[in-house]
């Protein structure tokens, strides 16, 4: 049993700051603070050392990003030139082609049952969400980059794309025969941050089976137009953001590397 | 808003397959701007030059976009990527080491790299104790170092115990006898 009133150890004071203990000894820790000016002293001496740490590791000089970003481009659009490789590469060596066909539409099937039932599934590579569209497809489109104009005018229904356009954007993507009840044809810029109705601007965003879902696009549209609306944000340059890669958007704007679990 | 158009009508029907490639491209790519320079900031702690640095992150990536095409866990993906680091620097310093021992040597009975840290680190920091601190921070034992960046970067201590392969207790052991040696350092 441990004496209520002997002094904490280093070890357990660095483990209470990191949120590493369990909430009762956390809880018991957070009361012997409470009464000791010495364990106080002594915890805001280590936050010190690991704030001055972070200081210094932050400050380390590294170069710009730029020119190792388009060498990984560049090498990874070599990569996914070539045949996939890895654990379903028997699919493409091995099997006959009608067999082929017939695994594929097992997958395709199996694919299909986990929708319904709306369970975790892990896709098939050939069913791999659109978590991003493709830049070719869907680069974007704005139908406006005038920040008063758009946030002077009332909000824009959330409303979707006519039918034909939202057909027009499954074909476009391959996906003709694909479940519309799974995807939402979604704008790539919101028309809430003036986004064009416009098969440029337009890629079928799954609803289930991911974790960068249209749900938290949708959150990171809210927040990117509280920004351009409040004046923190240019509209040209959120729509820039948004339109190359919403989901690095999302993680800067949340300042998270994961969105928060579906409520 | 880009202008490029595009004949959707010329696009193959099964496109499908080459669109997810696209978007998976581009997944990589939002996650290395968000991880290049945690990754490059630990990779430091190894030793080795900022140009082996960028090519080790580079393979980490092209490692992640292979994983992930191939259906690997997306649980945990920072855990992952500091991993995979860790290794790829390792294999790196021991190619180096070797290269040293056959052509030009290195410091008699010298085990590792020299620490390149210093002069960047000096010149960054101003004042005596902040030189106390680099001292410090210069002493301390290789693997203590790198459980302070990885903590420093976010990682929880479990992460941490995956990266570098210890017990939950070594990682909280390491991280208190740092930050003790710094809070010293800071006293004097």
């Amino acid at each position: 049993m441990r004496n209520r009133d002997a002094h904490l150890s280093d070890e357990e004071l660095v483990l209470a700051a990191d949120g590493e203990l369990s909430a009762a000894r956390a809880a018991e820790i957070a009361g012997h603070l409470d009464a000791c000016w010495t364990c106080r002293a002594r915890r805001r001496q280590l936050e010190d050392a690991a704030a001055d740490f972070r200081r210094v590791h932050q400050e380390t000089p590294l170069p710009p990003a730029s020119a190792a970003r388009a060498r990984l481009r560049a090498r990874l659009a070599g990569i996914a030139a070539e045949r996939p490789v890895g654990r379903h590469a028997w699919l493409h060596t091995r099997l006959h082609a009608r067999l082929r066909a017939a695994a594929v539409g097992a997958i395709a099937l199996i694919a299909t049952v986990g929708i319904f039932s709306l369970q975790p599934w892990r896709w098939s590579r050939a069913n791999r969400p659109l978590e991003v569209p493709s830049p070719r497809l869907t680069p974007g489109a704005a139908r406006t980059a005038d920040r008063e104009q758009l946030c002077q005018a009332p909000l824009p229904k959330n409303q979707a794309a006519p039918a034909d356009l939202r057909q027009r954007v499954f074909q476009a993507y391959g996906m003709a025969n694909a479940d519309p009840r799974a995807y939402e044809v979604d704008y790539l810029i919101t028309p809430a941050l003036g986004g064009a109705e416009d098969i440029r601007n337009l890629w079928p965003q799954p609803y289930v089976s991911t974790v960068w879902n249209a749900r938290v696009k949708d959150a990171l549209e809210d927040r990117l137009r509280d920004l351009v609306c409040g004046g923190q944000l240019d509209l040209a340059e959120a729509q820039r953001e948004i339109s190359a890669n919403w989901i690095a958007a999302y993680k800067k704007y949340f300042q998270t590397d994961q969105p928060p679990p579906a409520p | 808003m880009r202008s490029r158009s595009l004949s959707l009508a010329a696009l193959p029907a099964a496109a499908e397959a080459e669109v997810c490639g696209t978007a998976l491209e581009e997944e990589v790519v939002g996650l290395f701007d968000c991880w290049r320079e945690p990754l490059l900031r630990y990779l430091a702690t190894f030793g080795l030059p900022m140009a082996d640095g960028e090519e080790i992150v580079q393979e980490v990536f092209l490692s992640l976009f292979q994983h992930l095409r191939r259906g690997g866990a997306r649980s945990n993906l920072r855990g992952w990527l500091f991993r995979v680091a860790h290794n790829l620097g390792l294999k790196r310093r021991y190619r180096t080491i070797r290269s040293w021992r056959g052509e030009t040597p290195g410091p008699a009975g010298s085990e590792w790299l020299p620490d390149p840290a210093p002069g960047p680190l000096e010149q960054l920091l101003a004042g005596e104790t902040a030189l106390r601190l680099a001292a410090v921070l210069r002493a301390l034992p290789e693997r203590d170092r790198r459980c302070l960046t990885l903590r420093a970067e976010g990682l929880r201590y479990r992460e941490i115990a995956g990266t570098l392969a210890m017990s939950l207790g070594a990682v909280s052991l390491s991280l208190t006898r740092s930050l003790a040696r710094i809070a010293r350092a800071a006293e004097r």
